[in-house]
């Protein structure tokens, strides 16, 4: 993008701001009120529950009144969980988040086209330009360890590394069709190095003899903590820091390149809450909502909220990650779980 | 009791005819009419529903197909044979093993004079109150590789690897058993009780050992009763989802049942109609099954050991070896209990989960308890939970007297309701789970996705439990009691509500009892079912454990634990009053 552009951009947007502070402000006034009179919210969330769907939950509750039910699952079971409900006439959920589940229900034609005008200040990468999505956090997914089991200049540092005879046997991931999983890890390596290069290094990964557990990543992690295996693969490395903070014995390593994902939020088409949704979304995207994200220590999309541990984002030199969009990844996921299971089951 | 009643008036009871002529049959026709229908519109639809959908396809814009091809689809799937033979050796291993475990322990309790008997009366107590997913964590964390049966392990001989692989098959039948032995202790204790001791004696006198008189009479005599809780144990563990889900799944050891819930699960869209088709499958093995049962038990008379002569069993004199009896009821204390209790109170103690260290005691804290408490949505779990456990009991055990009273009074049709009372036992909660889902999917009432889908999956499933309890009881009353009411003008109604129900009220409160306790620990079908508003605790516990917050779980399981168990406490004492025990007449 210019230069100039990027000024009128900017110009545009003060000016339009400027004219809309009232108007927006009377908006949000009505979008309370009406959120206030549906009373309660229901959210399908992939976030972990103690670490931010039930702080996030009740710092809304605290702030507006209204209830927010939440669930947790992985993506694909958000997703499931839609369509299944969907397809029985009985709408229940008002808003999901998740890597992938947004393209799933977009094509069975479940997703609102609704995003917040706040959301654009996150850039054109962070928001849906179809207006299907906006993005709330970052992922990047790199490997873990636990570190009273493996010294920081024992742990692997590139691709080439995991290839030592050494780890045989002791790495695990998680082995379901996502990309903090096995699949997410082959998509990764295959946008590296391309198809020929890429299937060679996977073919002599599967003689690591890696481990799947068919958990959440987030509980791989905890049993590397537990000293169950030295090393994870494909966790999200915030879980890392989140974990080493209370103590844990675990720490993740830059290596590159990482994967890079999106958590992105989107209300269901004729939701029952339809204004308690859209506040929820608003909520999240807010400077506010975006500095609990940051307060788990999650990477927020807001480039006013940096992470506290800014380490944890690629900075593009030293760190570097390949960035998917949810379409991307729900496209390609297939092909990459038939090669999972194909070299690793 | 009864006898008391009739002999108080003039000796005799009225005569039969005048009875029939005050109770129109009519009555008990319309009783057994409406009852009929309510059982009818509770067990047909999930049946018919998993028929069609095992039997159909039936893709959007186009008529239902019929066909054959969920069938061959999932036959023709390596998988199957591997959950085939994986659901059998799972299920002859846990039986067997619960038998030896829970067989001794009633065998050291009930017909020895080894001391701390009490003990294992207590962990069966403690054990009615305890969610199956909490336990099956507790043992997961034992047997963990970094667990500290395996650290330790480690520690003495200087191996890198584990003396225990936990995921997998042996770990599946050494929890699974577990779980069930407080089960067979009950049950077998109950026979061993009943013991008529003439006919050790006689071997005694004859010149056998104790070893020889134990295998020759006593196995041998109750070799009857052993093979039938056998099989209900093998049907039980054929049926089990909770240790199949948390030890199989991480293991790659798959199941017929963790295969159902993969179907609906983890395949986008859900495959309805394969996982029909395997539920069907598994109705059709469990119904085989419980048909032999039925026979075994049947037989079972023959080797009746009860007699009218009045006796007590002895015990055997197991003189210095009363000891090692003794021991052994304090080991499998400490197991059942105390190594559980252990390991969750140090999880629930920590941030996250490590095994035994002092740097991990350094971080302990009642932080998991203060959120616990401080959690909003922990209090509408409770409240879901209860309302279901409350509800299903209630209509469970209304709809099951009026039928076991029908029955005992062989009101017209009377056969029917019992066959259609009974006729859940066949469903596994996971089947039944996608009966029941396919039946609201299809109907235009509002209930997926709210607790009474629940209310009324659990009501289908624990109706036979009811039956069995108010069968028990009704058997003790008399019907000259009704006549009696009856001629002095009451309706058949008004008797059973004044005069049989009344009598029938400790039975009743047992069963509800256990129904209650049954529905607020049960993982199967909650976790097909429940939607955002309507999780159980178990739900909780079993998303929890799948998102690596054990310490949490541990710290909700305790307390909720804590909760049930002075629950069971009441059941065991109302139990023992109402003298039905504690799991009916199975």
């Amino acid at each position: 993008m210019s230069k100039v552009t990027n000024i009128r951009t900017f110009m545009t947007g003060l000016a339009l701001g400027a004219g809309l502070v009232s108007t927006a402000m009377a908006q949000d006034k009505a979008l309370i009120d009406a959120a206030k009179k549906e009373g309660a919210v229901t959210w399908y969330t992939t976030q972990i529950i103690n670490q931010f769907a039930r702080p996030a939950a009740e710092a809304f509750e605290k702030k507006y009144g209204v209830k927010v039910d939440y669930v947790r699952a992985d993506s694909n079971q958000v997703a499931l969980r839609i369509v299944t409900e969907s397809k029985a006439g009985r709408p229940i959920v008002d808003v999901f988040d998740g890597t992938t589940v947004t393209p799933i229900l977009k094509k069975e034609g479940l997703v609102e086209r609704w995003i917040p005008e706040s959301a654009k200040r996150f850039g054109p990468e962070y928001y849906d330009k179809e207006g299907y999505w906006i993005a709330t956090n970052l992922y990047v997914l790199t490997p873990g360890y636990n570190t009273s089991m493996v010294t920081k200049a024992q742990a692997p540092k590139t691709w080439n590394d995991l290839l030592d005879p050494k780890w045989k046997g002791k790495m695990a991931w998680n082995a379901s069709s996502s990309t903090s999983a096995g699949p997410g890890f082959i998509g990764l390596v295959l946008a590296e190095l391309g198809q020929d290069k890429g299937m060679d290094y996977i073919k002599a990964l599967s003689k690591q003899n890696v481990t799947g557990l068919k958990v959440a990543a987030r509980q791989v992690l905890d049993q590397v903590i537990a000293g169950e295996y030295p090393i994870a693969l494909e966790i999200f490395n915030n879980h890392a820091v989140i974990s080493a903070q209370q103590g844990a014995p675990v720490d993740w390593i830059a290596m590159n390149p990482s994967l890079a994902v999106l958590s992105v939020l989107s209300i269901i088409k004729n939701a029952p809450h339809p204004n308690a949704a859209k506040l929820l979304v608003e909520f999240l995207a807010s400077e506010e909502g975006q500095k609990l994200y940051r307060d788990a220590d999650y990477m927020p999309v807001d480039p006013n909220v940096p992470p506290r541990d800014p380490s944890l984002r690629p900075d593009g030199k030293n760190f570097r990650a390949i960035y998917m969009t949810p379409e991307q990844v729900q496209d390609a996921m297939p092909r990459w779980t038939d090669i999972y299971k194909q070299y690793f089951n | 009791m009864s006898t008391n009643f009739a002999t108080t008036g003039d000796g005799k009871s009225p005569s039969q005819g005048a009875v029939r002529r005050l109770i129109p049959l009519s009555d008990k026709l319309i009783f057994s009419i409406i009852i009929g229908v309510i059982l009818a519109i509770l067990v047909i639809p999930p049946l018919i529903f998993l028929i069609t959908g095992a039997f159909s396809i039936d893709l959007p814009g186009r008529a239902r197909e019929w066909t054959l091809k969920n069938f061959t689809d999932i036959l023709s799937q390596k998988g199957l044979t591997a959950s085939l033979a994986n659901s059998f050796i799972f299920a002859i291993g846990s039986a067997v093993f619960a038998l030896a475990l829970g067989g001794i322990i009633a065998w050291l309790a009930e017909r020895t004079n080894a001391p701390f008997k009490q003990l294992a009366y207590f962990t069966t107590i403690l054990s009615l109150g305890t969610p199956y997913v909490l336990y099956t964590s507790a043992w997961l964390l034992l047997l963990a590789r970094s667990g500290p049966i395996n650290t330790w392990y480690r520690q003495f001989t200087g191996s890198t690897d584990v003396l225990i692989n936990v995921y997998g098959l042996g770990g599946m039948i050494l929890i699974e058993g577990l779980l069930w032995s407080p089960l067979v202790f009950l049950l077998l204790g109950a026979t061993l009780r009943n013991f008529n001791p003439e006919l050790e004696e006689a071997a005694k006198m004859s010149g056998a050992s104790t070893w020889d008189t134990i295998r020759r009479i006593t196995l041998r005599l109750s070799l009857p009763s052993i093979l039938a809780l056998a099989m209900l144990v093998f049907i039980r563990s054929i049926e089990a989802f909770e240790v199949p889900a948390l030890v199989g799944l991480p293991g790659r050891v798959h199941v017929l049942t963790t295969d159902i819930y993969d179907l609906m699960h983890r395949t986008m869209p859900p495959n309805l109609g394969a996982a029909s088709s395997l539920s069907v499958l598994l109705l059709v093995l469990v119904s085989v099954l419980l048909y032999y049962y039925g026979k075994l038990t049947r037989n079972a008379e023959k080797f009746a050991t009860i007699t009218g002569k009045n006796f007590r069993p002895n015990r055997f004199d197991l003189g210095a070896w009363r000891y090692v009896g003794g021991f052994a009821l304090c080991f499998y204390f400490f197991l059942m209990i105390i190594l559980p209790l252990i390991i969750l109170v140090w999880a629930s103690l920590l941030p996250f989960y490590t095994t035994f260290s002092w740097a991990a005691w350094s971080r302990a804290s009642f932080i998991n308890y203060g959120r616990v408490f401080s959690s909003s949505r922990y209090i509408t779990l409770l409240g879901n939970t209860f309302i279901i456990a409350v509800v299903t009991a209630t209509v469970v055990m209304l709809i099951a007297s009026l039928t076991a009273w029908l029955t005992v009074r062989k009101a017209p049709g009377s056969k029917w309701l019992d066959q259609l009372a009974t006729t859940p036992l066949v469903f596994p909660g996971i089947v039944l789970g996608v009966g029941v889902m396919q039946f609201f999917l299809n109907m235009p009432i509002g209930v997926y996705g709210t607790v009474w889908i629940i209310v009324w999956a659990f009501t289908i499933n624990y109706m036979p439990y009811g039956v069995r309890y108010s069968f028990a009881g009704m058997l003790q009353v008399h019907r000259e009691l009704e006549e009696v009411a009856a001629v002095s003008g009451a309706s058949p109604l008004l008797g059973f509500r004044r005069i049989v129900l009344p009598l029938l009220a400790p039975s009743l409160i047992a069963g509800w009892l256990f129904i209650f306790l049954l529905a607020t620990r049960v993982l199967s079908l909650p976790v097909l079912l429940s939607g955002p508003s309507s999780q159980t605790m178990a739900v909780a516990m079993f998303d929890l454990w799948g998102n690596g917050q054990g310490p949490e779980l541990a710290a909700l399981g305790l307390l909720w634990s804590l909760l049930m168990t002075s629950i069971a406490v009441t059941f065991y004492l109302v139990a023992r009053r109402s003298g039905t025990g504690i799991h009916g007449q199975h």
